[in-house]
């Protein structure tokens, strides 16, 4: 089959159509850089979406738990290796996604024989300034996008993460509040979750809150905080929406 | 990708999968005069367990300096304290460090005492060859946080060079002046006033300070602590719900009181 190309370009257009449609109802992670730290936010069952991967990285992904495990795995080691070889400081987001996640992500996605990772990815490396603090978006099949500062969304359309991400840059403006800035990730959240829209005709903000309380019922909220000014070289700390006061 | 250590969220496993294992020598000939580094002890007070160490190095009858910092923290619930050859005790804290966090994220859960313990005298057993042959001995103090006690306690173990673990009750040194060391200790859990384990953090301070000035009185490896000169001890504190560096600013402050 793969000798004649067209096939090759038609399986690989139904595993795009395979991963989106396994991914449709995958719950959004979001990510935010602020004064004091960088925020990653997701809803789900568990220990299942925002991880710590080293010093100054975290990971947030959706998809099936399996996937996120392996990469998140593959992200631990190269990042410990290069630590220990090396030094701490010389683990770097760019090397760690360019030159590792991604390329194993597009050879895997292109292997048509082996089933694709079925993932959505955001990382995250804290900076000494908000400024610097650098986000990944990292896809299934290995593209990414890059970006200093603000706020990051992945969901599994691209039309409602390119909103929400609009969206949460507006309303995140000159808010350093950790407390804050997290009821807004939920909002966007919500909003992304439930198909509302993220523009001019979005729902006011009291049904905003009320509704993410209630879609976060019976879940998880995972929430990880890498906090700019610590003395201890590993930045990352778990917390939950009571731990800062939601 | 999708492959997994031998051992799950064993980082020698990993480091062995990738044919980096840190380097070894099996054997050596000749004979060099190696840096040393002494003197460190640790024991129980009220507020957890304090590890100090003197920061001279020597190598022979020659000083090498006398910054070197031998009390050092593994992660938030784990200090060593290195007497020996610095070479081979800092790669093991290195490893340590690593192993440490890397099991901790990777495994979502801390590594219990007990396997802590034992990692440090894995790496005494594989550096055996060079104890064998009197090079790159290293004789290392571990504290860790008992997380399996209620409420979670700190505890202080020694090592023997092959890599034997034992727990110590009160307290513990190592290194060329930890005779003297240990001697001031035993009176002082004997007959002193307040004892060790009752001392405040001030007291306790204070004590360790004058431990390492005795001991530099008698064994000329080990630096002493003098404020006239700045010169001070590394001190940290472990405690049930983290580690405290005690810095020369604090300990000058606690000695002129």
């Amino acid at each position: 089959m793969t000798e004649e190309p067209y096939r090759w370009l038609e399986a690989i257009a139904n595993r795009r159509e395979y991963v989106g449609e396994q991914l449709k109802s995958g719950s959004p992670v979001l990510a935010a850089s602020l004064p004091d730290g960088v925020i990653l936010l997701g809803v789900g069952s568990g220990q299942s979406k925002v991880f710590e991967l080293y010093d100054r990285h975290a990971l947030a992904g959706l998809g099936h738990p399996a996937d996120i495990e392996k990469i998140r795995q593959a992200a631990i080691d190269a990042a410990h290796i290069e630590a220990f070889t090396r030094a701490p400081e010389d683990v770097s987001l760019r090397r760690l996604v360019g030159f590792g996640l991604s390329p194993q992500l597009k050879t895997n996605f292109e292997q048509i024989f082996s089933a694709p990772f079925l993932v959505e990815l955001l990382l995250a490396e804290l900076g000494p300034e908000p400024a610097q603090d650098l986000f990944f978006r990292l896809h299934y099949d290995g593209s990414f996008q890059t970006q200093l500062g603000g706020a990051v969304l992945a969901a599994s359309q691209p039309e409602p993460e390119a909103a929400g991400q609009k969206w949460l840059k507006e309303a995140l403006q000159g808010k350093t509040n950790r407390g804050e800035a997290a009821e807004i990730l939920l909002q966007a959240w919500w909003c992304v979750s439930e198909n509302k829209p993220l523009t001019d005709q979005i729902p006011p903000e009291a049904e905003r809150k009320a509704g993410w309380r209630e879609a976060a019922k019976g879940k998880v909220i995972e929430i990880g905080w890498l906090a700019r000014q610590n003395a201890r070289a590993a930045r990352y700390q778990a917390q939950t929406i009571s731990d800062l006061g939601l | 990708m999708s492959h997994s250590t031998p051992i799950a969220g064993d980082f020698l496993s990993l480091l062995a999968e990738h044919q980096l294992a840190s380097a070894r020598v099996d054997s050596a000939s000749g004979s060099v005069v190696q840096t040393q580094a002494t003197t460190v002890f640790a024991f129980h007070f009220a507020g957890g367990v304090l590890m100090a160490g003197d920061r001279r190095a020597t190598a022979g009858n020659v000083i090498v300096t006398d910054r070197v910092e031998k009390i050092i923290e593994i992660d938030s619930t784990s200090l060593l304290a290195v007497a020996g050859v610095p070479a081979t005790a800092f790669e093991m804290a290195r490893v340590l460090q690593t192993s440490f966090e890397y099991y901790r994220r990777s495994q979502l859960q801390p590594l219990s005492l007990p396997a802590r313990v034992r990692a440090l005298a894995r790496l005494l057993r594989d550096n055996l060859p060079m104890t064998m042959q009197g090079i790159g001995i290293v004789v290392p103090l571990f504290a860790g946080v008992d997380h399996a006690a209620s409420p979670p306690k700190p505890q202080i173990y020694f090592y023997d060079p092959l890599g034997a673990q034992f727990q110590a009750v009160g307290y513990a040194a190592s290194g060329s002046g930890s005779g003297t060391i240990r001697s001031i200790l035993s009176f002082q859990e004997r007959y002193g006033q307040p004892l060790p384990s009752r001392m405040n953090l001030p007291e306790a301070v204070r004590f360790a300070s004058r431990l390492l000035s005795t001991a530099s009185e008698f064994d000329s490896a080990t630096g002493g602590v003098n404020p006239a000169t700045d010169t001070f001890a590394t001190i940290k504190v472990l405690k049930a719900d983290g580690v405290d560096t005690i810095t020369e600013e604090q300990q000058k402050e606690i000695l002129r009181g």
